[in-house]
This record gives structure tokens, C-alpha cells and sequence, in this order.
């Protein structure tokens, strides 16, 4: 749990920031100017002015009326600015373990997930944009922090990357349980990622809602244009050659089966994209079915937007969401309400390999 | 061809403008450092200060100099007493040479720390740096090239030091003379072929002083 009750001064307002947020990823969306990425400075001890109290899992980083005000160097704080700011004078393997107190073989892991073993020896300079926050994701993870700050990491990426990346932090979420604080404008990466949203206007907290009561605000038009997509990180396990088909293990539990992708070798680390609106649900455990994927889900939470309803499900098995989208005629006939238990069918040609 | 006087003369040249450079290195770059960070009261007033050697005639910082190690004042008695005699050594032709370079680095290391994006500096404390160990992994390693430019010019300088060197430490062959001085020297009694082979040996050392300069800047320079 983070305890945020801080306030520090900007230019043109002042920052007054107070929130309690469960572990788990929250998402910091807001304006332009609205004090996303002074909030984020702040929490990493960037700002000397910064007043008040920050408290994370029980450790107390500052606290103005006890006299308590961690250094930097001693809040374990991971901190990913926008621009990545690598150290340009160093290598990508030196600037990888510079700060790092994470065992080898997590460091390692890391590497290879984030695909920077082929560029351990380069250097910043010579890096494209994608390269360089993943790097600097690697940089902050490899000190084994407690707290994760990421200032939107994935913008400045192309469709590719952020398809690539965004299943990182995912896979992050599930196995590291790092809290962390994620500053975006995208509202699919919002609620790809994160269990909650922090709006903040003119420095101050507007609103703290799950994601899908955003999606649920926004104009009709702009929902219907958005593409809802499910990415679900896994290892290939086996190919099946004669059935066709690829079997891959998802990383939270779980099996999916997909067409048949050899260009992808065994053991693998792949992403699985899946449209919200490619996913069918039953409320009885299907039988007799065409699709090769069902799963066993609860539906978390509900949201109308534009003229469909996007579910957040919960899979029994393993620790991945996926989002639903459904027509509001369907939800009513189903009787899907937050709570009820649903079966999640999806095609296998319905799923994208990357 | 050069003589052996002319080789005793580029020792003590090279000895007098390699001390002054060496004991000039640490206090010029923690004031560049100083005025690259610094913002509070008095910074102008301290610029300023630190810059004078650079547009005062040099002989009148050498009577400035001169006047305060005089055996006779406080701090020169002192000195003495503890053993250093700078009036009308080489060493007081360090302490010259030094007052007269050390604006060059001090001026080269500002400019250095303050091409330094201080949002680095920042990012090296959030993985773990102290702010002595951030400005020794990343601060430093990043004004280098410019620190080192510094140092070339205030060697340099050193090296071609006259007029405050003349008032504190004098023209003693063998003891002071070094070659600006030599040069001048010989000039002064006619012998201008000897004025023009203590020329080119300059000539020589400024460029080797250079040379060397580049070879260092470039030895551990990462691909850019």
C-alpha cells in the first residue's frame, strides 16, 4: 500500500496531491501541466521542496512532522523519466548495472525478456527511442526497487514496440509485484495496466476510479473508435504440426492454443493480442464448442461505453484479466452483473502472435 | 643546435608549468564546479574575482604577489618561517604561473559541469549514488573532455608565463629563467639567434602539450 499525501510547489500551482493506493499497478492520467511527472519527481526524492508524507508497504520515505526525508539513493525507488536518460557515457550494460542490487540471474531474466542482450555493448547514443526505454526500465528494475515510477513509458514507441513492451510490464505486474505508479494518456494502456486510475487536474487528485469508469465517461464516438486489445504474455510450449495449431503456456497459468506459428521456436517468450470484441461469453461452461480456448473467468467490473459494455474478467486460473466487449443487449439477456462467475471462449484465429 | 643550457632551461620550464598545472587541477575544478552550481549571493561578485588574473595586466598581479610574500609582511613572513621562500624562487614562479592559468581551467570546468544535464545526476541517485559518488560516476566522467581542455590551456599559459613571473621570481639563470623569460633575455643583449632557437623549442612543447592532450581526450572516449 503507498500512502501519498504530498505537496510541493510548481510554477504556475501548487501540487497537493493525497491518495491511498493499493499495491498493484495505479495509472496517473491528467492534462498536460497537470502535475503528473512533478508528482512522480516528488515520490523519487527529485524535489527538495516537496512537503508531507509518503509511506510504501510500511516504510516511511517522508514524513515532514517526524523529520523524516529519505535521500534519493535510499527510498529504493525506481524511477523511468520519459526521456529515458540514459548515461551517455556509458555502455547499455553498464548503464543496465549501475545501480544493481537485483540478483544475477533476475538481472539476466530481465535481459532476455526485454530482448538487450544483443546490445549490451552499444551505446546510448547509437540507440533507437524503443531501445532506450528499455533500457531504462532494465536500469531501474535491476536496483530492485520497491516503488516504480514510470513517466509513459510507452510513448514515443511504435505499434510494434509497445506490443513488445507493454506485456513486459504486464509479465512485471504478475511476477514481481512491484507497485507501481504509471503516468499515461492512453486510456487502453491505462486499463491494459492498471488496476486504478489517479486523474489529477491543477495539481490535485480529480478522481480515483477503476479504468473503466473512464472508458464509461468518454464520448460515445471516441470509444467506438478505440481499440480494445487483451495482451497476454506466454512461452510457446509445444507446435502441432498435423493439428495445426501452437500451444502456448500463459505466464499467469493457463493454456492457449493459436494457429500454428513455427517462426516462433519453443520456449519462447510471445505476446497473445486478442480484441476485447473477439471474445465470447457463456454463462454455463460451454461444451460441444468450436473455439479451442475457455476459460473459467469472474467478471470484476462492468462499464457502458459508447453503445457497448467492456467487461473486466478475471481468470480462475492464474492471475491475467481480459477485457470483453459486449453489446448492452447481450449483458442484459446474460444477466452479467460484477460478481457472476462467466466462461470465456476464444477462437484460436482470433489470436494474434507477436 | 640546442645547448645544455637551453635543456636546463625547458626542465624548469616544464617543471614550473606541470607544478602549477598539477596544483592547480583540484581547487580550479572544484571552483568550476562551485560556480556551475552555486546560485545564491555574491556569485558575481565571486566570477569576477576568480576572472581577474585574466584581464589585469599580468605585472600588476605580480606586484600584488610580490608585495604580500615580501618577507616582511605577515603572510610572506610566515611562509618563511615554515620554510617556503617564494619571492625569487621557481617556486615563486609556480605560484605565478599558477595565478595566471588557473582562471583558463576554472572558466573550462564551469562550462563543462554546466553542459552537464543535472537530471542525470538525479537519475544516478534514484539507482543508489550518494551526491559524492553521482558526481564521480556521471558529473565528472561527462565534463572530462571539457576539464581536460582546461588543463591544456592553463599548461600552456603556464608554460609561456612572463609578466607576473618576472616581478615575483626575477630572471635568475639556472634558478628562475625559464624560457619566456630566456627568450626575452636574450633579445635584450643582442642575441636573437639564441631568442629564435628558444622559440621554436616553445613551439615544440606547445604543440607536444597538445598532442598529448588529444591522445588522452581521445583514449577511453566512447563512441559518440
Amino acid at each position: 500500500m503507498i500512502e501519498i499525501a504530498l505537496t510541493l510547489p510548481l510554477a504556475a500551482t501548487t501540487l497537493a496531491v493525497e491518495a491511498t493506493l493499493p499495491d498493484g499497478a495505479t495509472a496517473v492520467m491528467g492534462p498536460s501541466g497537470a502535475g503528473k511527472t512533478s508528482l512522480l519527481e516528488a515520490m523519487a526524492g527529485l524535489r527538495p521542496r516537496t512537503r508531507g508524507r509518503l509511506v510504501v508497504n510500511g516504510e516511511v520515505l517522508l514524513d515532514g512532522a517526524r523529520g523524516v526525508r529519505l535521500p534519493p539513493e535510499r527510498r529504493r525507488v525506481g524511477y523511468v523519466p520519459q526521456d529515458a536518460q540514459l548515461f551517455p557515457h556509458l555502455s547499455v550494460r553498464q548503464n543496465v548495472l549501475f545501480g544493481a542490487r537485483a540478483p544475477r540471474g533476475r538481472v539476466d531474466g530481465m535481459l532476455e525478456v526485454l530482448e538487450l542482450g544483443r546490445l549490451l555493448e552499444r551505446h546510448p547514443g547509437t540507440l533507437s527511442g524503443g531501445e532506450r526505454q528499455r533500457v531504462a526500465l532494465a536500469r531501474a528494475l535491476a536496483t530492485d526497487p520497491r516503488l516504480l515510477l514510470l513517466d509513459e513509458p510507452l510513448a514515443g514507441l511504435d505499434v510494434a514496440l509497445r506490443e513488445r513492451v507493454l506485456p513486459y510490464l504486464l509479465r512485471l505486474r504478475a511476477e514481481w509485484n512491484v507497485p507501481t505508479l504509471y503516468v499515461t494518456h492512453q486510456l487502453g494502456e491505462a486499463i491494459v495496466l492498471a488496476e486504478r486510475v489517479l486523474v489529477l487536474a491543477a495539481g490535485r487528485v480529480a478522481r480515483q476510479v477503476p479504468p473503466l469508469a473512464l472508458l464509461a465517461a468518454e464520448a460515445p464516438e471516441a470509444s467506438a473508435e478505440r481499440d480494445l486489445e487483451n495482451f497476454l504474455p506466454g512461452r510457446v510450449r509445444t507446435h502441432d504440426a498435423a493439428g495445426g495449431v501452437t500451444r502456448v503456456t500463459l505466464d499467469g497459468g493457463g493454456e492457449m492454443t493459436v494457429p500454428l506459428a513455427r517462426e516462433h521456436a519453443p520456449g519462447s517468450a510471445v505476446t497473445l493480442v486478442v480484441r476485447a470484441e473477439d471474445v465470447l461469453v457463456a454463462v454455463e461452461a460451454p461444451h460441444g464448442l468450436s473455439a479451442r480456448n475457455v476459460f473459467a473467468a469472474g467478471v470484476a467490473d462492468c462499464a457502458r461505453a459508447g453503445a457497448d459494455v467492456t467487461l473486466r474478467c478475471n481468470l480462475v486460473e492464474g492471475s491475467l484479466a481480459v477485457l470483453v466487449r459486449l453489446t448492452p443487449a447481450a449483458v442484459a439477456t446474460l444477466e452479467i452483473r460484477p460478481g457472476v462467475r462467466v466462461w470465456l471462449a476464444i477462437k484460436s484465429h482470433s489470436v494474434r502472435l507477436t | 643546435m640546442p645547448t645544455g643550457e637551453d635543456l636546463g632551461i625547458v626542465l624548469l620550464t616544464l617543471r614550473v608549468a606541470g607544478v602549477a598545472t598539477a596544483l592547480v587541477l583540484v581547487p580550479g575544478v572544484l571552483a568550476g564546479l562551485g560556480l556551475a552550481r552555486y546560485r545564491g549571493p555574491g556569485r558575481g561578485a565571486l566570477e569576477t574575482l576568480l576572472s581577474l588574473p585574466l584581464v589585469l595586466p599580468p605585472t600588476a598581479i605580480g606586484i600584488v604577489l610580490l608585495e604580500a610574500l615580501s618577507p616582511r609582511r605577515s603572510l610572506g613572513g610566515w611562509l618563511a618561517a615554515h620554510g617556503l621562500e617564494l619571492v625569487f624562487t621557481w617556486r615563486g614562479a609556480v605560484l605565478a604561473a599558477m595565478v595566471m592559468a588557473s582562471p583558463l581551467l576554472v572558466r573550462s570546468a564551469r562550462t563543462a559541469f554546466e553542459e552537464v544535464d543535472p537530471r542525470l545526476v538525479g537519475i544516478a541517485r534514484t539507482l543508489g549514488c550518494s551526491p559524492v559518488r553521482a558526481f564521480l560516476r556521471v558529473t565528472l566522467p561527462l565534463a572530462r573532455r571539457g576539464i581536460l581542455a582546461g588543463v591544456v590551456l592553463a599548461f600552456s599559459r603556464a608554460l609561456g608565463e612572463f609578466g607576473a613571473t618576472i616581478m615575483v621570481a626575477g630572471s635568475i639563470p639556472g634558478r628562475t629563467r625559464t624560457l619566456a623569460l630566456a627568450i626575452f633575455q636574450e633579445h635584450q643583449v643582442g642575441a636573437d639567434a639564441e631568442a629564435f632557437r628558444l622559440v621554436g623549442i616553445t613551439v615544440l612543447l606547445a604543440f607536444g602539450a597538445l598532442w598529448v592532450a588529444e591522445w588522452v581526450g581521445r583514449r577511453g572516449t566512447h563512441t559518440r
